[in-house]
């Protein structure tokens, strides 16, 4: 320490005689050797004014006596400055592990949008942050099933993710697409029950349908009803089966209702990202208004109806929805 | 215990006189401006937590030594709260901050040494060294 | 975007009057708020939701998890003056069929009769 002092007195000597950018350059140099010493920026101070007072003789009183002032303000200072810098040090942690995440969770859960024959279906998911709390599962076996799960996290961040790869887990081991809702739904609630913090729970909306006869199977788990669109009629009906969120209890039983599809009949099945609009009155019915826009729009595929739809809500929202948005159509051809 | 210098806490103003003793003690003792100011502080720090966070307690300053070195000792004693994990403040990387704990933080980079005991509900004793060097 | 209770505890019930919005950030505010209730077997623990501007499913997510405390002390949970926006919410999941939901019931202290 005492070398430095030493050091650094001759540089501020040096720079006092002529005040060039060589000077300063040297002088800024010496700080990394500063460093190295661990020189807290206290120290510095009084480096500087005790070489100050060897320079410079007759220094009044108030500028030594502001050079002490300087000393306690830097003490301070230099505490407030660490605990500013791990606090930017712990964000940068939680940054990382967090995309680290979200890359995993998305890889993990990419749906494949099935394709068979007599059904069209389409797909819009789009999260409202890094990871979607929302899930679409489809499975679509050789035989004439074919089986989507709508799936809605209450929850963000990892442990909602965590819990999510666990409603994958339960949808991949429950192998067959024949399996009915109030079973699959009746597991799953077991799974989750078991798993997961008293907070969380996941809304689901499971179906089945049959494509041998076009007849599609429901049950829901607390989740907003889906709806179906009687094509000769021109008539909507809630595709509504009562059932508790999934997590919140351990023995529940899943009711399931079933309902017959014809040429150009569809199905829409979402999340409540998609009704819940938050700068809206209370008057303003988003699941009527979400009617008529399908209806205006049903000579499109399912695909495009879905694009269509959420361009549409996307709007409305000032595109800037609140929630995790997806939306899924069953068309019947 | 009783016969060291004693600040009791109460008002904002115990917490400059609790540092103008912690200074002046070391002073006598024989710490540089620099070390007199970092002392002053650590007192600051826990004199202003037991204002905030505590109903009453108090600042005991000690001259000590140990084979053959000179330091000083601030003890902090309070009726407050309490701290839960005291240890694992103390410990590199605990995540979980509030004022209270930036405070003492701060007090353990100031002095050489730290330690805290603490009874949830009842109180909280804190003690920090520095030696001359 | 904020969330504020306030409790009124007596003998054996607690009332409480939660007022703003109980979205992603503000839920965990009130989960704290009704974490520190000390409940007492056969409790009756009233929450009034009037004043509730917004709530999306984290907030119900505070109040099933406040169920379960309460149901494991023995102690009863209403929640009550639902908007029928909220009141919905709660069909929907099937948590109405579960918790005890009231919409418009004024809470008064002085109200013995429940």
């Amino acid at each position: 320490m005492k070398e430095l002092k030493v050091q650094y007195e001759k540089v501020l000597s040096d720079y006092l005689l002529n005040q060039n950018e060589s000077n300063l350059y040297i002088g800024q140099n010496l700080v990394r050797e500063l460093m190295r010493s661990n020189v807290s920026p206290e120290d510095l101070v009084s480096i500087h004014k005790q070489s100050l007072e060897n320079i410079v003789p007759n220094l009044p009183e108030s500028v030594l006596n502001s050079f002490d002032f300087l000393i306690e303000v830097m003490v301070h200072f230099g505490l407030k400055l660490k605990e500013h810098q791990s606090l930017i040090l712990k964000q940068e942690e939680i940054r990382i592990e967090i995309e680290f995440a979200a890359k995993i969770l998305n890889l993990l859960l990419e749906t494949k949008i099935p394709k068979p024959i007599g059904l069209d279906i389409g797909m819009v998911s789009v999260p409202v942050r890094k990871m979607n709390g929302d899930y679409v599962h489809f499975m679509h076996d050789d035989g004439n099933y074919l089986s989507v799960a709508v799936t809605d996290v209450v929850g963000k961040g990892v442990p909602a993710a965590l819990c999510m790869s666990m409603v994958k887990y339960g949808l991949d081991t429950l192998e067959y697409a024949n399996n009915n809702p109030s079973y699959v739904l009746e597991v799953l609630n077991r799974i989750i029950e078991k798993s997961v913090d008293d907070s969380m729970f996941v809304s689901m909306f499971y179906g089945r349908y049959d494509l041998a006869n076009d007849i599609f199977t429901y049950g829901s788990a607390g989740h907003e009803p889906a709806l179906y669109f009687n094509s000769k009629e021109q008539t909507y009906t809630d595709l509504d089966s009562k059932g508790l969120l999934l997590g919140v209890l351990p023995e529940i039983k899943y009711s399931q209702k079933d309902i017959q599809l014809s040429e150009n009949d569809f199905i829409i099945m979402f999340t409540d990202g998609v009704t819940e609009f938050r700068n809206y009155i209370e008057k303003f019915d988003s699941r009527t208004y979400i009617k008529e826009l399908a209806k205006s729009l049903k000579h499109f595929s399912a695909q495009e109806m879905c694009d269509k739809i959420f361009e549409n809500l996307n709007k409305l929202n000032n595109f800037q929805l609140e929630d995790d948005f997806t939306i899924v159509i069953l068309k019947k051809y | 215990m009783c016969n060291h210098p004693t600040v009791k806490i109460v008002t904002e103003l115990d917490i400059v006189a609790a540092r103008q003793l912690t200074r002046d003690m070391a002073k006598e003792i024989g710490f540089g401006v620099v070390d007199q100011a970092r002392i002053a502080t650590a007192t600051s720090e826990l004199a202003k937590n037991i204002y905030l966070y505590a109903t009453t307690g108090e600042i005991i300053v000690q001259k000590i030594e140990k084979d053959g070195q000179k330091g000083i000792a601030i003890t902090a004693i309070d009726n407050g709260p309490g701290i839960e994990n005291p240890h694992k403040i103390l410990e590199e990387g605990y995540t979980k901050s509030s004022a209270q704990v930036a405070g003492i933080k701060g007090v353990k980079r100031l002095m050489d040494s730290i330690q805290i005991n603490s009874v949830l509900g009842k109180g909280t004793v804190i003690r920090a060294e520095k030696w001359l060097k | 975007m904020n969330v504020n209770v306030q409790f009124r505890e007596e003998e054996n019930r607690i009332y409480g009057i939660i007022e703003g919005e109980l979205d992603t950030f503000t839920a965990p505010i009130l989960r704290e708020e009704l974490d520190a209730l000390s409940i007492k077997e056969n409790m009756n623990v009233e929450l009034d939701l009037s004043r509730v501007t917004y709530m999306d499913s984290t907030g119900l997510g505070v109040f099933v998890a406040f169920y379960k405390k309460v149901l494991k002390e023995n102690a009863k949970l209403k929640l009550v003056r639902l908007s029928s926006r909220l009141a919905r919410l709660f069909d929907i999941t099937g948590l109405s069929e579960l918790m005890d939901i009231e919409t418009d019931k004024k809470v008064e202290p002085a109200n013995e009769c429940i």
